[in-house]
């Protein structure tokens, strides 16, 4: 972008519009929240370069992502689950990581072997979670075997990565890439940053030892068909895991989240949240790959979240549940419905001017 | 520039027109794309034109490659429903200007005039369902984009809804939505929707459906659905050739609410209609429900009767129910009015859903052109409106006296007049109006009146349908010094040193000019709808781009006079004025008379 073209200034309509109108969208909440509590803390199991481990998943209050108060992610509403004000102090962070290990103790027997640091922003921005307090962070957790934090490429640096790494922690950053297309990440989904940012960030979290990157893909960002969501996917993950650093995609379908200007298109019929048919394809279509590629469906089999026709959603989410631990592409040819002749009427046919087909 | 759509009927806002394609398709039409699978449940039932350059969200969109024989979707970012308008002006497209026959994507928010054949508008999932929003998008879309292209509505078209989504301006659909549907286990018919399982028999006869019940599954299932989609388009093709597609959309549209509610709420967008409603046709309109009373066609009548006719007779009004034969005056009832009044009365006959229509009047469109439902029951809307059209009528034109020679049914509507005006109407009839009672008193209640003659009968007749057709006074504006000639109906307008200057059209109830009348008509003070036209001598038919301009108030069906560097000609018009201004394809119009210019 350093070259000011036609090109260019469209870039920048673009996101001034975007931004503009999801600012407008995030002000309709006045929502806000105590910042000596987690936004979320729970346990859950992931499958790691290691194998299938324990994890403790932790969604930190900082006061949220810098660039969704600007405006931000189209499809984000974790901004409107952030404290009100804008920072977090060291103790009120470090009170909100007590309460993870408080609810650690009571709900797991032994200590995960992994540990999830999400922020709904940058844990590697300072001015979110600041370098003392990151540094206690990796202290805490120093017991335990790998670390993802989550982070915008801006801010993957060797030296922060090596706080980790010296606490003897295979660390990872996870990368809200979204998707490999520039212009589908800049357009629909309105995030700043090129595949190439991602791929220097790789490259740094990679030169320290026990530093890599995991790759957060959004399937159906809005203004996408399923067949054209279904392809960027397949396109984005086999292009992630052939940079060198990056061991695992991460594939999340997009759900309807309040206060976003994809509520908005769900509400006047204009979004559909992805089928996970879409989802299965998508995995079973990247198996192949040298690399992990999972997804977890949040709020599947809801209108609001990936969704087939109601009977089946169930069955094909234990289905992907299955291959996210063993990455067995067989456990989808278990599964069947007929709604899966609607996916792929929808698929093949569904374009940005006559989208949604089906709901 | 519209280079490969071309429209050759109009009915209201539809339109029977051509994609210009090697092969050509008749719209409104089922189209797909053109590498649509030979498996798929639409192949050999849509025509696969369609060409999808591709999505401008994922690529940087470049000219894509066209051809002749399919119109090629521009590669362009859709706006789905709900899509903020910043969004929606940030990311407007801009269209190269290509060779080939095109079409390009634009929602009701960024609709504009990209100089394609066709326009494809996105957002159609959130229009569908809710019938201001269709409206507005429809109107919106439809005077912004040039009279003479396409509009596709894609993804949305059922049995059930495409004929009030032609009605409004539709003219290429697709099968997704029946495809869709059928795969989900729907059922659709024009009827509206079923659960295939519980349909115990198949209430269709297209080839899908003729296998045992059983046997029928869902793919099927979109196979019936398609064809059913097809049937339901060609029964609007045929209703706008035969300019009946109106009567069809009362009846069909009351099988889903949001149907109903788009064409009444059409008819609220009186504007948008009125424009495109011809003047006449030779199609009976069925008024067979209250929204008949809404139609253009009604309301124009009603009002034409009441602001631009008026009456020319000094004898007392005789007002009589309408009758079922048209013109009245070939009925037995009006027969015996006539014996009764022998002349010495003007004659009016209320009508519902007409309203009033003078003597003069019976054979102006749509004046015996209509055939309503009779009980003798009338609703409170039917009522009124005969009633305020009635007052209006009588507010404008003073009679020595009204003389009442209705039924009791008719009672209410004279009495909600005359205690709206303060006035006394005096009633004949007794049990009937056609009883030897009734007659007799028609009779002596007019037993001290002159006649009028012939000449006045006739003189006035003429000038009537001047008025309504032309404007308020045009009739004596246009016939100032007039002889007529002929008998009724096919009287003939002269001046008074005997050149013919028009002659009544016996289907229509209009006047047509004679060149001589269609100078008269630019010189006198009636108001006049021209067109300019380019350097050439128009016969036949003259083509739209021979036209330089147009009067805005011009309709179809109008009589116009044709004004360019080398002739002067008169004849009638086949699209609307703004039509004739912007199209660059099509019939504008037939000339009937022409003088060369030196």
């Amino acid at each position: 972008m350093s070259q000011p073209s036609p090109e260019v200034y469209e870039q920048g309509k673009g996101m001034d519009a975007h931004n503009k109108v999801m600012r407008e969208v995030r002000s309709r909440n006045d929502a806000s929240y105590d910042p000596r509590e987690p936004t979320r803390v729970w346990l859950d199991e992931d499958n790691t370069p290691d194998g299938f481990v324990d994890s403790l998943t932790i969604i930190l209050n900082t006061g949220g992502c810098r660039w969704a108060r600007a405006g931000g992610c189209t499809m984000c509403g974790y901004v409107a689950e952030s404290v009100e004000g804008g920072s977090v102090a060291h103790e009120d962070l470090m009170t909100q990581v007590d309460a993870c290990l408080e609810h650690e103790r009571e709900n797991a027997d032994s200590p995960a072997d992994q540990v999830k640091i999400y922020t709904s922003g940058s844990f590697l921005d300072e001015r979110e979670v600041p370098a003392e307090t990151r540094q206690a962070i990796a202290e805490t957790f120093g017991d335990r075997d790998r670390m993802v934090v989550e982070s915008l490429p801006d801010f993957v640096d060797r030296e922060t990565i090596r706080e980790f790494t010296e606490q003897g922690l295979r660390t990872d950053v996870a990368i809200g890439l979204e998707t490999a297309t520039d212009r589908v990440r800049r357009d629909c989904v309105n995030k700043y940053f090129e595949f190439s940012d991602f791929e220097d960030a790789c490259a740094e979290a990679s030169a320290v030892d026990g530093g890599a990157t995991k790759a957060y893909l959004l399937m159906k960002p809005p203004f996408l068909s399923e067949g054209e969501a279904v392809e960027d996917m397949k396109r984005s993950a086999r292009r992630c895991l052939a940079v060198e650093g990056c061991h695992t995609v991460s594939m999340n379908p997009c759900n309807v989240q309040n206060y976003t200007m994809v509520e908005d298109l769900y509400h006047d019929g204009g979004y559909r949240p992805p089928w996970l048919w879409s989802v299965a394809d998508v995995l079973e279509d990247t198996a192949d790959i040298d690399g992990i590629v999972v997804s977890d469906p949040v709020g599947h089999g809801s209108d609001r979240g990936p969704h087939n026709c109601g009977d089946c959603d169930d069955r094909v989410q234990r289905a992907i549940k299955d291959f996210d631990e063993r990455q067995d592409p067989s456990v989808f040819e278990q599964v069947s419905c007929e709604c899966e002749r609607t996916w792929e009427a929808v698929v093949g046919r569904e374009r940005s001017y006559s989208l949604p087909l089906a709901r | 520039m519209t280079d490969y759509f071309e429209v050759h009927e109009r009915d209201g806002a539809a339109r029977l027109a051509e994609v210009r394609l090697d092969s050509p398709v008749t719209t409104p039409a089922l189209v797909t794309d053109a590498d649509r699978a030979d498996g798929a449940p639409e192949a050999g039932v849509a025509r696969p034109v369609l060409s999808d350059a591709g999505t401008g969200w994922t690529t940087e969109p470049g000219v894509p490659e066209g051809d002749e024989s399919r119109l090629t979707v521009l590669p362009a970012r859709g706006f789905p429903a709900g899509t903020p308008e910043d969004v929606q002006d940030a990311f407007a497209p801009e269209y190269p200007t290509v060779e080939f026959p095109s079409a390009a994507v634009v929602s009701a928010g960024t609709v504009a005039d990209h100089g394609t054949d066709a326009y494809v508008l996105s957002g159609a999932q959130g229009l569908v369902g809710h019938a201001r929003a269709f409206v507005d998008a429809m109107i919106r879309v439809r005077e912004t984009i040039p009279p003479d292209a396409g509009l596709y509505l894609p993804g949305v078209a059922t049995p059930a809804n495409v004929a009030t989504v032609a009605y409004a301006g539709v003219d290429l659909v697709d099968a997704d939505r029946a495809v869709v549907r059928g795969t989900q286990g729907r059922y659709l018919a024009v009827d509206g929707h079923q659960f295939l399982e519980d349909l115990d028999e198949l209430p269709c006869a297209c080839p899908a459906c003729q296998q045992p019940r059983e046997e029928f599954g869902r793919e099927e299932c979109a196979r019936h659905n398609v064809n059913a989609l097809a049937a339901a388009l060609k029964t609007v093709r045929r209703r706008i050739r035969d300019g009946r597609l109106r009567d069809y959309v009362e009846g069909q549209a009351r099988h889903e609410q949001w149907l109903t509610a788009t064409f009444r709420r059409l008819d609220q967008q009186y504007g948008y209609l009125e424009e495109r409603t011809p003047i006449l046709r030779q199609a009976e309109i069925t008024a067979a429900t209250e929204d008949t009373i809404r139609r253009v066609e009604i309301q124009r009548f009603a009002e034409r009767v009441t602001s631009r006719y008026r009456n020319r007779f000094d004898n007392p009004l005789v007002l009589v129910p309408c009758s079922a034969r048209k013109p009245y005056t070939d009925s037995q009832s009006h027969g015996r009015y006539h014996d009764a009044i022998r002349w010495r009365a003007h004659k009016v006959s209320m009508t519902s859903p007409i309203g009033c229509v003078p003597q003069e009047l019976e054979l102006t469109y749509p004046a015996q052109h209509y055939d309503s439902v009779v009980t003798g029951r009338w609703s409170a809307n039917e009522t009124e409106f005969v009633a305020s059209v009635l007052e209006q009528y009588l507010e404008r034109n003073d009679y020595p006296r009204v003389v009442a020679h209705v039924p009791e049914d008719y009672r209410p509507v004279c009495e909600r007049v005359e205690e709206r005006l303060g006035t006394e109407f005096t009633y004949t009839v007794k049990d009937h109006p056609t009883t030897t009672d009734s007659l007799g008193n028609l009779a002596g209640e007019l037993s001290g009146e002159l006649k009028y003659g012939k000449r006045e009968r006739q003189h006035n007749t003429v000038r009537a349908i001047a008025d309504y057709q032309f404007g308020e006074r045009a009739g004596d504006a246009l016939f100032d010094d007039l002889t007529v000639r002929g008998s009724q109906p096919g009287l003939q307008a002269h001046d008074g040193d005997g050149e013919q200057l028009a002659v009544v059209v016996r289907p229509y109830g209009t006047l047509a000019f004679t060149l001589a009348g269609a100078r008269h008509w630019v010189e006198s003070d009636a108001p006049t709808t021209r067109v300019e036209i380019d350097d050439f001598v128009p016969h036949g038919s003259v083509l739209a781009p021979g036209i330089v301009d147009a009067d805005e108030s011009i309709r179809v069906g109008d009589e116009v006079v044709f004004e360019g560097p080398s002739a002067f000609a008169v004849g009638r018009a086949e699209m609307t004025g703004p039509e004739m201004a912007d199209s660059t394809r099509g019939i504008a119009a037939q000339v009937r008379h022409v003088d060369e210019r030196d």
